[in-house]
């Protein structure tokens, strides 16, 4: 355990002394960009892996937390630390709004609803002047890449380090995940099960909006498909299945490895685009058949195989006494 | 005669026009342990589910400690202080069995640790400590029974409900869970069990109830209800046990 | 106010041809118990299927579609075991594996048809495409083009044949056994696997020969999927999942709600609408408008 700590505390650091050692912008720019898929994909993965919900319109959440932030920039004239609760805000309305229906239901009708929400947003989003239609809107320019980097770095620690407490160290975590094993028996221990869906709904959803506007502020400029558009769901859920359902680390490391790729792929190959699509489809289809549990799952789940045969029993006078800690 | 803890008056449940519960009636003070028995089909496990609270009763009511409880949702219920197991066992598979008592605890105690405390103490009445950082699905069948007894007891309840916790065990396992429920009478729980091994009924409950059709049919001590010529007639041609 | 009649006509016309793609959903839904969110790439590759065997055999796409119908019923029944070993997977939930692995297929078909096929809308010429009738009463005046009408005919015999086949022969008796108690059915001798292959083979089928009613009425895209993906499972929803009986009349209200925003008000907001009604019944009845749903 002590070791995984260990490891997190160094490549954050080594994260931390990246602009003063890689000046080139592109780069900058991919390393910031692959930190933000790391938020979107454990963001997704709290609902998916944990709770056992998934949502296929992650990318509205995304989507409304970068328009929320434009509008309020652009026609309030807010300043962008200002806006940026409110787009969070704004993505967590919605996860109660699209919730209080659906997670009552099985999660059949839960992933089909998200998925028609946010079609249906982009179609508001497309049409409305307000937000530009199909043209988008631009935001006021702000040009300095180390302090994007340094933003999206601190936003996404913070994520990480407040699922990590909540889902593998406080009490949350082992509620949702009750619900995602047997809703009926967590219903029978006390939990409400819609209750607590609606809480991990709301907790992947609020920070999936404030990425979406550091996002918007950075770029400068956003339009349906970028923001809206289905890839930002498509590759969330990539990356998050392929690195391990029901983990943090696994998909931060799916992330990785799927956005490198496509910046790869893209760069490369961008007579090909389309030919992405059955790539991430692939893989997704592939990651179920043959790793159920994820790169991430597989891996950790052969140490763990290996190291019970080390594993000592626990102790009879500890379990008499009743003090015993895992 | 004290104050009974649960008061079933007069319960009816409809699926789609059929009775599987109807008009039924009986009630449980402190300490008792009330053995709810009747062939298959009688109604018992859907009666379960109307007393902890996973279905509405159509018609009646039920009183808990003298307060309406029809219609209050499971995990009201469970911190009022009824636990319940379920017939097809339901353990939270993927996690550890310790997890899934400490999951229980929560209830009572909302801090990790003090959970993680009286989750150890549970097992250790239910003999499942040693296998406390096994996952859930690795246990035997008996291992599970035994899990969701666990679970439904870290809930602190007063009232007990047990869905067939013995039945499918070998016979050393159902006198370890025999022995079990007794002393958990002991500490004072009360205890309404559905089990379809007669032998376990009639040694261990105070009362019983019998159920045929969705109709309680009987009710009284287990001798005199074993004499019951209608009891008799509806366990007709049901192997005797 | 005479556009009413029109609309109303048009909203028919369009629900027809719904109900084959929600009711082959259906009964996957059924047996399986499998949400697939590749329905709308059947729909999308079966189209595609129709619109170039127009082109090289000049055939009508009325008169191809037993073709098509047979060509996605083959790979139907062929992929169904793969799904099947996703559903019934010990490991983690398959329920959400289900999910997500349809998930990917919708995916790759997209791509594939994007790399295959272009970005560009075709349609599939129809010898009656270009002729209509009129009917006139009063200041009434309505025109029902043909091929919208043969596709409403085409859906309505589809629907009685599956009705035929689900009450009157063996075959529908143990898909419906299967559908009610899986475990049960798989008891009485009932090879539980060999009928979900056919089921799932008449579920692309049917979606793939409406993709060619689909586009020899209005358009075809590779990118056509995902909209009636969202379609069906509406449909299903508001008709209650696996309640088949369901499906003709939330099929005929979506075609309502449909022609009613072309007309009316303003077509880009029919998904809006299209939400908002399925948020509103997944609120008030879940289990679909007559309460039947699973």
């Amino acid at each position: 355990m002590s070791r995984k700590y260990l490891l997190l505390i160094l490549s954050f650091g080594a994260l931390l002394a990246v602009p003063s050692v890689i000046h080139d912008t592109f780069f900058l720019r991919i390393i910031t960009e692959a930190i933000l898929w790391i938020g979107l994909a454990i963001s997704w993965d709290v609902l998916a892996g944990y709770t056992g919900y998934l949502n296929f319109g992650h990318g509205a959440f995304f989507g409304i937390g970068a328009y929320t932030t434009a509008l309020l920039m652009k026609l309030c004239g807010w300043s962008f630390f200002l806006a940026l609760p409110f787009a969070g805000l704004a993505a967590g309305a919605l996860a109660v709004i699209a919730g209080i229906p659906t997670l009552r239901l099985k999660g059949a009708y839960f992933a089909i609803a998200t998925w028609a929400l946010s079609r249906a947003i982009q179609q508001v989003a497309l049409v409305m002047d307000i937000t530009g239609g199909p043209d988008g809107m631009r935001l006021p320019t702000f040009l300095h890449p180390d302090f994007f980097y340094y933003l999206m770095l601190g936003v996404v620690a913070a994520i990480f380090a407040l699922y990590w407490f909540l889902l593998e160290k406080a009490p949350f975590g082992l509620k949702v995940k009750a619900i995602r094993e047997d809703d009926q028996s967590a219903m029978s221990l006390g939990l409400n099960p819609t209750w607590i869906k609606l809480q991990a709904f709301i907790l992947s959803a609020v920070p999936t909006g404030i990425l979406g506007a550091i996002y918007a502020y950075w770029i400068t400029y956003i339009d349906p498909a970028s923001v809206l558009g289905d890839l930002v769901t498509d590759q969330a859920v990539v990356m998050a299945v392929f690195g391990g359902l029901g983990t943090l680390i696994g998909p931060a490391i799916g992330a990785i490895i799927i956005y490198l790729f496509k910046t790869y792929f893209w760069a490369y190959l961008s007579d090909y685009q389309v030919l992405y699509l059955i790539i991430l489809g692939g893989v997704i289809a592939a990651s179920v058949v043959f790793l159920p549990n994820g790169l991430w799952g597989t891996i950790s789940g052969y140490l763990q195989t290996r190291n019970a045969v080390k594993q000592k029993p626990v102790p009879q006078e500890k379990i008499d006494k009743g003090v015993h800690h895992v | 005669m004290s104050e009974p803890l649960l008061q079933v008056n007069a319960v009816t449940k409809t699926f789609g026009g059929l009775h599987a519960v109807f008009q039924v009636s009986f009630h449980i003070t402190p300490g008792e342990i009330i053995g709810l028995i009747g062939p298959n089909g009688a109604g018992k496990t859907t009666l379960f589910n109307v007393i902890s609270g996973f279905y509405a009763p159509n018609k009646g009511q039920i009183l808990f400690n003298g307060q309406d409880i029809s219609g209050k949702p499971p995990y009201k219920l469970a911190v009022l202080g009824i636990g319940r197991t379920f017939q097809v066992v339901k353990p939270f598979a993927g996690l550890t069995v310790l997890e899934n008592v400490i999951i229980a605890s929560f209830a009572r105690h909302p801090k990790r640790r003090q959970a993680e405390q009286h989750a150890w103490m549970i097992l250790e009445t239910t003999g499942l400590a040693d296998r406390a950082n096994a996952q859930a699905s690795s246990l035997t069948l008996a291992g599970r029974k035994r899990l969701e007894v666990s679970k439904a007891l870290a809930l602190e309840p007063t009232l007990l409900l047990l869905d067939e916790v013995v039945a499918g065990l070998n016979p050393t396992e159902a006198d370890r869970t025999i022995e079990l429920i007794l002393s958990l009478r002991d500490q004072g729980i009360t205890i309404l069990i559905v089990e379809h091994i007669m032998r376990v009924i009639m040694n261990i409950s105070d009362r019983v109830v019998v159920l045929n059709f969705g109709q309680k049919i009987a009710e009284g001590v287990p001798r005199d209800v074993a004499k019951d010529s209608g009891v008799i007639q509806a366990y007709l041609g049901e192997a005797p046990q | 106010m005479e556009l009413l009649p029109q609309a109303t006509v048009d909203g028919l016309l369009i629900g027809g041809i719904y109900i084959t793609i929600a009711i082959g959903f259906s009964l996957a839904y059924g047996v399986m118990h499998i949400i697939d969110f590749a329905v709308g790439e059947w729909i999308m590759l079966g189209a595609f299927l129709g619109y170039y065997l127009n082109l090289w055999s000049v055939l009508d796409p009325f008169i191809l579609l037993p073709a098509i119908f047979l060509v996605f019923a083959v790979i139907g029944y062929l992929i169904q075991p793969l799904v099947y070993r996703v559903i019934s997977g010990k490991k983690g939930n398959p329920v959400l594996m289900g999910l997500v692995f349809t998930f990917g297929l919708a995916l790759m078909f997209r791509g594939a048809a994007l790399t295959g096929f272009g970005f560009y809308s075709h349609s599939i010429p129809s010898a009656i495409s270009q002729d209509s009738f009129f009917i006139e009463m009063g200041s009434v005046f309505i025109t029902i083009p043909y091929v919208r009408l043969a596709g409403l005919l085409y859906a309505i015999a589809i629907t009685l044949v599956l009705h035929f086949v689900l009450k009157k022969t063996d075959f529908g008796r143990a898909v419906r056994a299967l559908s009610q108690h899986r475990e049960a059915s798989g008891l009485m001798g009932i090879n539980a696997k060999r009928i979900s292959s056919y089921v799932y083979g008449i579920y692309v089928g049917l979606s793939a020969m409406t993709g060619v009613i689909i586009g020899s009425i209005f358009t075809l895209n590779a990118q056509m999927g995902g909209e009636y993906t969202i379609l069906a499972f509406f449909i299903v929803v508001l008709a209650g999942m696996g309640y088949l009986a369901g499906v003709p009349w939330a099929a005929f209200l979506l075609g309502l709600v449909q022609s009613f925003f072309l007309i009316y008000l303003n077509p880009s907001y029919t998904l809006m609408a299209v939400f908002g009604i399925l948020f509103t019944i997944l609120l008030i009845s879940p289990k679909g408008l007559f309460g039947r749903g699973v």
